[in-house]
């Protein structure tokens, strides 16, 4: 445990107290970077409201998170059914990727209102498509021999799906899951610039008001959520393939 | 490797002062629009040229430019008062020393249809309000009058929210948006904030104090060439509206020309010169926002503002 809490602590700590230092001594204006002893306090002083706002965002988050892997499984699974409908349809889920959200975000606001819907949608756009290319990378690259062993048998469609494909697909999927967890944060704070609530908000608040040690403390609370779901992830896909994938086993 | 990143970045922060070409950089915080008439009529007569002074123009919507002053990357910019007194409140050292605004262009945009007939009664009634987090007048107008039945949304820049819900009210600049709804075939109504009783000098120039002790007398010419420029303008804004036109195709011809018109009566003094600040303005504005607990303390008022002669 300690060899790998270490290093990441030791980078940690390093960081911050150089940081400090060398802003200390050129003497930087907090409007234009504050120290790490200022975002701290600013950080602890306003627990209250970023700890609210982390909740509204978190839910936003998980509920966007949700929806592109609903959603992302579903349309990897209909892409995987052939590859005519492969051709046809893949390019536009390319669509996901390269969507600049900041530019669409306030169209969401008017399709959805203002509110969580809006939020939700953002991160669930931002978020879906490594969930899709994860998925069918996984659903297509399913060993040869067994799908004969399966057609051998005569199974159903719906049983090689269900007990073949989807299950080799799934760390495909876990992978994927672990890069949308961190678009889905990124699209939610965009989609709260423009729909409201969570650190969105927070952070455009403080801009406003000149407090850059604010805008950090929100960073940060926000890089904790990116951090923590990206640990569940990862807590997740170890429950789920340490019995069997050469992925998870021996770790 | 973060280290030596950061160093590099604060190395250029350091050595970003001002050129020292003789050009004076001038950040701005929006496309131009009349709000800058002045600044282009200067150009356009001359009037920095025969002061011996060479000017740039830089910035525009969302830069950073109390913290581009703070750090001398440039030598002035626009800002509102009131993020001068905040940025002095958090430790920088940024002095007003021109406010085109004499009256807050700030306002809050309804459907003139709800028949609403002040701020009190717009901000009473229940509906949506659009407004950027954080900004000081919100938060003034929800201490003075309550937001009871209000929804508080985020201003996204667009006027298509207020034109679709009839019951939404939104934050402009009232040289601006009104004129856009209205063309939009919207009947707004708007009610300036400056009537609460929270009147911010608004479209000052800001500089860094630095400058402003090192480099007096080259402050006091730009700002006599600034003020030679709002003069021609107010006068006859047409040619300078002509000359910004082109750098801003979402205004036509017709926006200019009605923005240049609406804005006149808070540019104008009586008996006063163009742009120059009254330390009493200054003093209510650090109460307010020392009351609003948007800043530690109020500074005396020669500490936010001068005016260069």
């Amino acid at each position: 445990m300690s060899r790998r809490v270490l290093p990441p602590l030791v980078t940690f700590v390093v960081g911050v107290l150089v940081l400090e230092a060398v802003i200390r001594a050129l003497g930087v204006s907090p409007l234009i970077l504050p120290t790490p002893s200022a975002v701290w306090s600013a950080a602890t002083r306003e627990a209250g409201p970023l700890l609210a706002a982390l909740a509204d965002t978190a839910r936003a988050v998980l509920l966007g998170l949700a929806l592109s892997a609903t959603l992302g499984v579903a349309a990897a699974v209909a892409l995987a059914a052939s590859p005519w409908i492969q051709r046809a349809f893949y390019p536009y889920a390319i669509f996901f990727q390269i969507v600049p959200i900041v530019a669409i975000a306030p169209l969401l606001v008017i399709w959805f209102g203002y509110g969580q819907r809006a939020v939700v949608a953002a991160a669930a756009v931002v978020s879906v498509f490594p969930v899709i290319a994860n998925t069918l990378a996984g659903l297509l690259s399913v060993d040869p021999n067994l799908s004969d062993l399966f057609r051998l048998h005569g199974a159903s469609r719906a049983a090689t799906l269900w007990k073949l494909r989807l299950p080799w697909a799934l760390p495909y999927l876990l992978t994927g899951l672990r890069i949308a967890a961190g678009l889905a944060v990124i699209g939610a704070i965009v989609g709260e610039f423009v729909g409201g609530g969570g650190l969105g908000v927070v952070v455009l608040g403080a801009m406003r008001q000149q407090r850059t040690d604010l805008v950090f403390a929100a960073v940060g609370y926000a890089s904790l959520l990116g951090l923590a779901l990206f640990a569940a992830v990862g807590l997740a896909s170890r429950l789920a393939l340490r019995h069997w994938h050469a992925s998870e086993t021996d770790r | 490797m973060r280290a030596a990143l950061l160093a590099l970045l604060l190395a250029c922060a350091a050595a970003c002062s001002p050129r020292d070409d003789g050009t004076l950089r001038l950040a701005l915080n929006w496309k131009p629009e009349p709000e800058f008439g002045g600044l282009f009529e200067a150009e356009r007569i001359g009037a920095f040229a025969k002061r011996g002074l060479t000017l740039e123009r830089t910035g525009g919507p969302g830069a950073p430019v109390v913290q581009m002053v703070t750090a001398k990357q440039v030598a002035f910019g626009i800002a509102s008062a009131d993020e001068v007194v905040m940025a002095r409140d958090r430790g920088s050292d940024v002095v007003a020393v021109f406010a085109t605004y004499q009256t807050s262009p700030q306002g809050l945009m309804t459907h003139a249809a709800r028949g609403l007939g002040s701020l009190a009664e717009v901000l009473g009634a229940k509906g949506t309000l659009a407004v950027e987090p954080g900004l000081p007048y919100v938060k003034f107008l929800e201490q003075r009058y309550g937001f009871g039945a209000l929804t508080v949304v985020p201003y996204t820049y667009s006027i298509t929210p207020f034109l679709s819900d009839p019951t939404l009210t939104q934050q402009v600049f009232v040289t601006a948006a009104p004129i856009a709804a209205r063309r939009a075939g919207a009947d707004p109504k708007v009610f300036l904030i400056a009537d609460s009783g929270y009147d911010p000098y608004t479209a000052v120039v800001i500089a860094h104090g630095d400058t402003l002790r090192a480099d007096a007398a080259r402050v006091a010419a730009f700002v006599a060439a600034l003020r030679e420029g709002w003069q021609g303008y107010l006068a006859d804004p047409g040619p300078a509206n002509a000359l910004m036109a082109p750098l801003n195709p979402e205004m036509d011809a017709e926006a200019f020309r009605l923005a240049s018109e609406a804005q006149e009566p808070l540019i104008e003094v009586a008996g006063g010169a163009v742009g120059a600040m009254r330390p009493e303005r200054w003093t209510t504005l650090a109460r307010q926002l020392q009351e609003l607990e948007l800043v530690k303390e109020a500074l005396p008022p020669e500490r936010y503002f001068a005016n260069p002669e």
